[in-house]
């Protein structure tokens, strides 16, 4: 029997809502044999039960060792990430009122918060003197506080975050993720490199001894 | 001519504004706030949301900041005054304090300081005297009045 090569591709991190985890839910695999591509998908690679800690690291060794016990003689070629972060999410809970408490307190941080930014940084700048001194340079008289000047600069300020979050009430102007998307995918990778990191550091990796 | 000044001073005014919201919010996106924010509690899904509000607010803000003296009338609200200071007040600070950590964090404070002394356990207690340090900082700006000159 020729040897059959069996390509796998690890994500990076998933997210399970069972307590069984397969080799298909952490990646993807191709051989042209299906058949050894369906047995392989269907390893069990892990267990996370109700108490045991939420997130689990996985190493691509183990899972090459479990392949290669499942289909003996079978050559592996990961293509994918070295580790995979599984992480357990509840699905029943993750949509109860708790996470719209959240939402709603997020949205009301970001809300005030930006209003006292903005409040904040027009009161270090001295925002009224300032544009009653430039009132004063064009015009020869100072601003009286709601001139031309005061609304074309609101004007500016709203047309130039609208343009820069790239959406207006949820319409996209053009196809670009938003810059809050890409620096959330940003920050995503990087927690995830942290806890992949982390736990080979511990040794919680599971892995091939 | 007085036309024509009028012109310049709505062009420079929607520059002004254009630049001041560039600079201010990519110093915001920069330090990377609200993703955490959507990081933790795990609503990245919900994202689009809290960029409404960053506009919103940012807008409510600066009509509150620079029409102040036209809104003031409008804005008496008696008893009911109280409530929206401590939600606005609360929030705010929330707001304030989640910029002030990441900004030191961006700046790699913390972990070059850890490093440097050589210490591996307690961060949380120091977040923890950290954030006691700030609130009680804050109270006493206020209490003693440090703002007056």
């Amino acid at each position: 029997m020729a040897q059959e090569t069996v390509y796998l591709k690890l994500e990076k991190d998933v997210e399970i809502d069972s307590e069984d985890v397969f080799v298909k839910d952490i990646g993807k695999i191709y051989c042209s044999d299906t058949t050894i591509a369906s047995r392989c998908k269907a390893i069990k690679v892990a267990k996370i039960r109700e108490g045991d800690e939420q997130k689990k690291v996985i190493s691509v060794m183990k899972v090459i060792e479990l392949m290669k016990k499942e289909c003996p003689g079978i050559e592996v070629e990961n293509i994918g990430e070295m580790d995979t972060l599984i992480e357990k999410v509840n699905v029943l809970t993750s949509k109860n009122w708790k996470q719209v408490l959240k939402i709603i307190f997020v949205a009301l941080v970001s809300f005030f918060g930006t209003a006292f930014t903005i409040m904040a940084f027009h009161n270090d700048i001295g925002i009224q003197e300032l544009f009653s001194k430039i009132h004063e340079l064009i015009m020869g008289e100072p601003s009286n506080g709601c001139t031309i000047l005061e609304v074309a600069y609101s004007i500016g300020l709203a047309s130039g975050i609208i343009l820069f979050f790239n959406h207006i009430g949820g319409r996209r102007i053009t196809k670009d993720p938003t810059p809050i998307e890409v620096e959330m995918r940003v920050y995503e990778r990087e927690v995830n490199d942290a806890l992949i990191e982390t736990a080979d550091r511990e040794g919680k990796t599971i892995d091939v001894s | 001519m007085t036309f024509l000044k009028h012109v310049f001073l709505a062009v420079f005014g929607v520059a002004a504004g254009v630049g001041v919201s560039g600079g201010v919010f990519t110093s915001l996106i920069a330090v990377g706030l609200i993703p955490r924010f959507a990081g933790k509690t795990h609503t990245g899904e919900r994202v689009f949301l809290y960029e409404e509000m960053v506009v919103l607010g940012t807008i409510l803000g600066n009509i509150i900041s620079v029409f102040d003296p036209f809104i003031k009338p409008f804005l008496h609200l008696q008893g009911s005054g109280v409530a929206v200071l401590i939600i606005y007040g609360f929030f705010a600070g929330t707001f304030v304090g989640c910029l002030a950590l990441a900004i030191a964090e961006m700046l790699n404070s913390i972990p070059i300081f850890a490093r440097r002394i050589g210490f591996r356990h307690g961060l949380g207690i120091t977040i923890l005297f950290m954030a006691i340090a700030k609130a009680l900082g804050s109270l006493l700006y206020f209490a003693k009045g440090f703002y007056i000159q």
